[in-house]
């Protein structure tokens, strides 16, 4: 029974990151509805940053967390400003692939420093005796990871539900031309949703390099899991990335803890959100709490 | 209507079937045949070497696979980010037969045109089968569809004994009329028999286009309300374009296992998916010619890029990493900079070029 509760707190530290992860993600998606592709590079990104940051100009690792966050935040924006303002307007397709051009050029940006091809870890600062409770064990790391995590989640729920700002955000996504006639600048709201999202990568990349060590494709597949968590989720609800991010992180613990091993099965946990998705996508493609106003054929 | 298209100006067609012929002119005809003669002439001319030869039949098998992203992306307007999977499945068709039956089983090595062809359709049973979606969604969720059959196919492929787990299964050389191809010949003999199928296709696809078929694809693409309400089924339609793409992909999948005599999951993974997309855009969208220019475009690119990266890897000691970092940094940079400055792709300057004869000495 221990090892499944282990599992259990597992999942949901996994679960939580990924949380992290798919907000950023689904910001961008519901103010602009660009699908980000890059995310992964912006998420490695932060976590690059927080390190040096950290071991190379020795600043503590709580304000260089910070750091990081606020130099993606900019980063994230500027990336908007240069790449994606002028094709507003344009077909999908175009939007889309340059987020896969954008991607490449980040990879290739983080192959010039020594992130790219070297496996760095953070020095520990938190006691290293993991806290167990009857058997079920997590560490301070993780412990501080699902702490931050949920407390930026909350943040940003805030943010949406009472800033005025994060109400003109929600304004746009609801309906652009109604909110540019009360004065919103939609251009302005769509630099804004990305800044947000590099500020959440950061976030998440500064956890996850702290639980698992910093290795670029490790930290660029985020990107890529982060798909079947905003589709479980419903591709434009910040509630959803949350509650599917955490369902994600435990159906994946719990595929690689029973699964793995029986029937000749190996790496399953990498899969079966792939799976998942494809049976969402065919059954109900809105996801748990997405608008049902979906394009339909 | 005037023999000679590139003076003539305006419309000239009065009936349908006028303007759905494949060469409008006798002019037109006997250039591509002089132009299909001389690919198939310069290497009794020309010796190039196998690796170039290796270089130049990658080319036309990735002009192969585009042709198929090209129907599914361009014309019908869904974007496929699994398209290196579809490429896969084709090449482990083969490589599946090689592995039960030996690789130089008299299947392999005398009857590859039928593996080829094999390969073909299981392609376009799982494009059909990965289009399925497209029945109810439109196209981010497909982009998210065939993003996530590409991992699930890198994943069965790595974890599945019978696919050795991704290492490399070899495939057989194979026989022609004089006997088995020998060593040296055996690249410029797939530079022939790849140009073969490149012409027999393309001929096929741009056939294709001037059907009812192939005009339902881009009418769907354009706006499938409106092709709903004249007749045609849009999500069959869809289906249908995923199929074809698939068997384009599996065809050029199964050229790439007897071309490299040998297939593993190294050149089927996401990059390679990404690398197709690239290479369609960069090409033109929508434009059966542009399907050719890109991948040539990205292929001489990346040769380039290689060239540049040992001569940087060899004078500069400590730029091991800005070796590695120039690829995906030049890659990315062609993709945003066609993207926000040419959407329309190098099919494009060609339209320029050919209206600026046609006008000059005049201009707009």
């Amino acid at each position: 029974m221990s090892y499944f509760f282990q599992l259990v707190v597992s999942g949901i530290v996994v679960g939580s990151i990924y949380a992290l992860s798919g907000l950023g993600f689904v910001l961008i998606y519901k103010s602009s509805r660009v699908l980000n592709i890059a995310h992964g590079q912006i998420i490695a990104a932060g976590a690059f940053i927080t390190y040096a940051l950290t071991v190379w100009v020795h600043i503590p690792i709580y304000i260089s967390f910070l750091m990081s966050m606020v130099i993606t935040f900019f980063l994230a924006m500027s990336v908007e400003r240069i790449f994606l303002r002028r094709l507003i307007g344009e077909p999908i397709i175009s939007v889309i692939m340059v987020t896969i051009g954008l991607m490449s050029i980040l990879d290739g940006l983080i192959y010039l420093t020594p992130f790219g091809t070297e496996n760095f870890s953070f020095p520990p600062f938190l006691p290293t005796t993991p806290i167990s409770f009857g058997g079920v064990s997590i560490s301070w790391t993780q412990m501080v990871g699902v702490a931050i995590t949920f407390s930026m989640i909350a943040g940003f729920s805030w943010f949406f539900k009472k800033s005025t700002v994060g109400i003109s955000m929600r304004a746009v996504s609801d309906d652009q031309l109604a909110s540019m006639s009360i004065g919103i600048s939609v251009p302005r709201v769509f630099g804004l949703a990305w800044a947000m999202a590099g500020l959440s990568a950061a976030a998440a990349g500064g956890i996850i390099g702290n639980i698992t060590g910093l290795n670029f494709d490790t930290l660029h597949a985020f990107g890529i899991v982060v798909f079947p968590v905003v589709i479980l989720g419903g591709l434009d609800s910040i509630l959803g990335a949350v509650v599917a991010g955490i369902i994600m992180g435990l159906i994946q613990q719990f595929a690689s803890g029973y699964l793995d091993g029986n029937w000749g099965l190996n790496g399953t946990g990498e899969v079966l959100p792939y799976i998942i998705l494809l049976v969402i996508l065919l059954f109900k493609p809105h996801g748990l709490f997405g608008i049902h106003e979906i394009e339909r054929v | 209507m005037s023999s000679n298209r590139w003076l003539a100006t305006g419309n000239y067609f009065t009936s349908y079937q006028e303007e759905q012929r494949i060469f409008f002119t006798s002019l037109d005809r006997s250039a591509m045949c002089i132009f299909i003669l001389c690919l198939f002439a310069w290497p009794l001319f020309i010796d190039v070497g196998n690796k170039y030869m290796l270089v130049i039949d990658n080319i036309l098998v990735a002009i192969i696979a585009v042709m198929g992203l090209n129907l599914v992306t361009g014309f019908a307007g869904l974007i496929s980010i699994g398209h290196a999977a579809f490429v896969g499945i084709g090449a482990y068709t083969v490589a599946s037969f090689a592995r039960n039956l030996g690789d130089s089983h008299v299947l392999i090595t005398h009857a590859w045109p039928l593996m080829i062809v094999l390969a073909g359709c299981m392609g376009a049973v799982f494009g059909a089968i990965v289009g399925l979606p497209a029945l109810r969604l439109k196209h981010l969720y497909l982009a998210m569809a065939t993003l996530s059959f590409q991992m699930i196919f890198e994943w069965t492929i790595n974890f599945m004994n019978f696919f050795n787990q991704g290492q490399t299964i070899s495939v057989g050389r194979v026989f022609w009329l004089t006997g088995k191809v020998a060593r040296k010949e055996h690249y410029i003999f797939w530079y022939y028999a790849i140009l073969v199928v490149i012409v027999i296709l393309a001929f096929a696809v741009r056939n294709l286009l001037c059907t009812r078929y192939g005009r339902c694809l881009v009418a769907v693409r354009d706006n499938d309300r409106a092709a709903d309400a004249m007749g045609m089924h849009p999500g069959f339609t869809k289906v249908y374009a995923f199929g074809l793409a698939g068997f384009l992909a599996g065809i050029a999948g199964g050229l790439h296992a007897y071309l490299y005599r040998g297939v593993g999951i190294d050149s089927f993974t996401l990059h390679h998916s990404i690398n197709y997309l690239a290479m369609a855009i960069v090409g033109g969208l929508g434009t059966l010619n542009g399907s050719f220019w890109g991948p040539l475009a990205i292929k001489v690119l990346d040769l380039q890029v290689e060239r540049l990266s040992e001569w940087v890897g060899a004078h500069l000691t400590v730029a091991t990493n800005l070796a590695t970092a120039l690829r995906p940094l030049s890659f990315g940079l062609v993709i945003v900079l066609f993207l926000m400055f040419e959407p329309r792709g190098i099919a494009n300057w060609w339209r320029i070029a050919r209206s600026y004869v046609k006008l000059w000495p005049f201009r707009y």
